[in-house]
């Protein structure tokens, strides 16, 4: 078993849940978060035009942290590759700021229902 | 790769990512989140506190910077008090990055 952790656009994470959903793998889990990549967050994503004379002198305009969803999907050690690719396909914009995805081993899961354990309590 | 995750006060976050950032490490993200410690929150008064604010920072980095990524956080998020937040660090088998599809961070 293995947790795909997934950080990416917020507006993107309707068509990643269904492009996942018709293949499969309907369950995850969604957190709001904020951060910043190797851009350092002012990759002017979230920017608007400002007159210059609001601006703070020296200052870097845009967003210190920007907000991205935080996707944690459990999947099974074959399903893994095709999870990957399937997030890379329906979020790569070519812009920066699309996200990361990062692969994670997984010892055991609990089912809380019916107490199944391992591999079966990952759908 | 390891990731990092280290839950700390919410006023040190910001020293904390600025002093990670001068020494190159720029990528994270933060997860404001609420738990309790040891201490089983906090009571001031009559008042018992079960669950606390606080940041989690995540960051993934190469084996070889975990250990100066740990000395950072220590450094800007220490007070000497209950609270000041637990560091831990777990492994990561890859990285992709999904605008260029490339692996590794």
């Amino acid at each position: 078993m293995k947790e795909i952790i997934a950080i990416i656009r917020p507006k993107k994470v309707g068509p990643t849940r269904n492009a996942l959903e018709e293949l499969g793998f309907p369950s995850m889990t969604a957190t709001a978060v904020t951060g910043r990549g190797l851009q350092r967050g002012i990759a002017g994503e979230v920017n608007m035009d400002c007159p210059p004379e609001l601006l703070v002198p020296n200052r870097p305009s845009g967003m210190k942290y920007i907000p991205k969803r935080f996707l944690s999907i459990m999947v099974q050690n074959s399903d893994v590759d095709t999870v990957v690719k399937t997030i890379i396909e329906v979020n790569q914009s070519g812009q920066i700021g699309d996200g990361k995805i990062f692969i994670c081993p997984l010892d055991t899961a609990v089912r809380v229902r019916t107490d199944e354990r391992g591999e079966s309590a990952v759908l | 790769m390891k990731m990092i995750r280290a839950i700390l006060r919410p006023e040190a976050t910001e020293g904390v990512a600025e002093a990670l950032a001068a020494s190159g490490f720029v990528s994270m993200t933060q997860i404001h989140v609420f738990g309790r410690g040891k201490q089983k929150g906090i009571t001031v008064g009559s008042i018992r506190y079960e669950e606390l604010p606080k940041t989690m920072i995540l960051m993934v980095v190469e084996d070889q910077s975990v250990d100066d990524v740990i000395d950072i956080i220590k450094d800007r998020a220490f007070t000497g008090n209950f609270g000041d937040g637990k560091i831990f660090v777990s492994p990561v088998e890859a990285a992709y990055t999904v605008r260029t599809g490339a692996t590794g961070l």
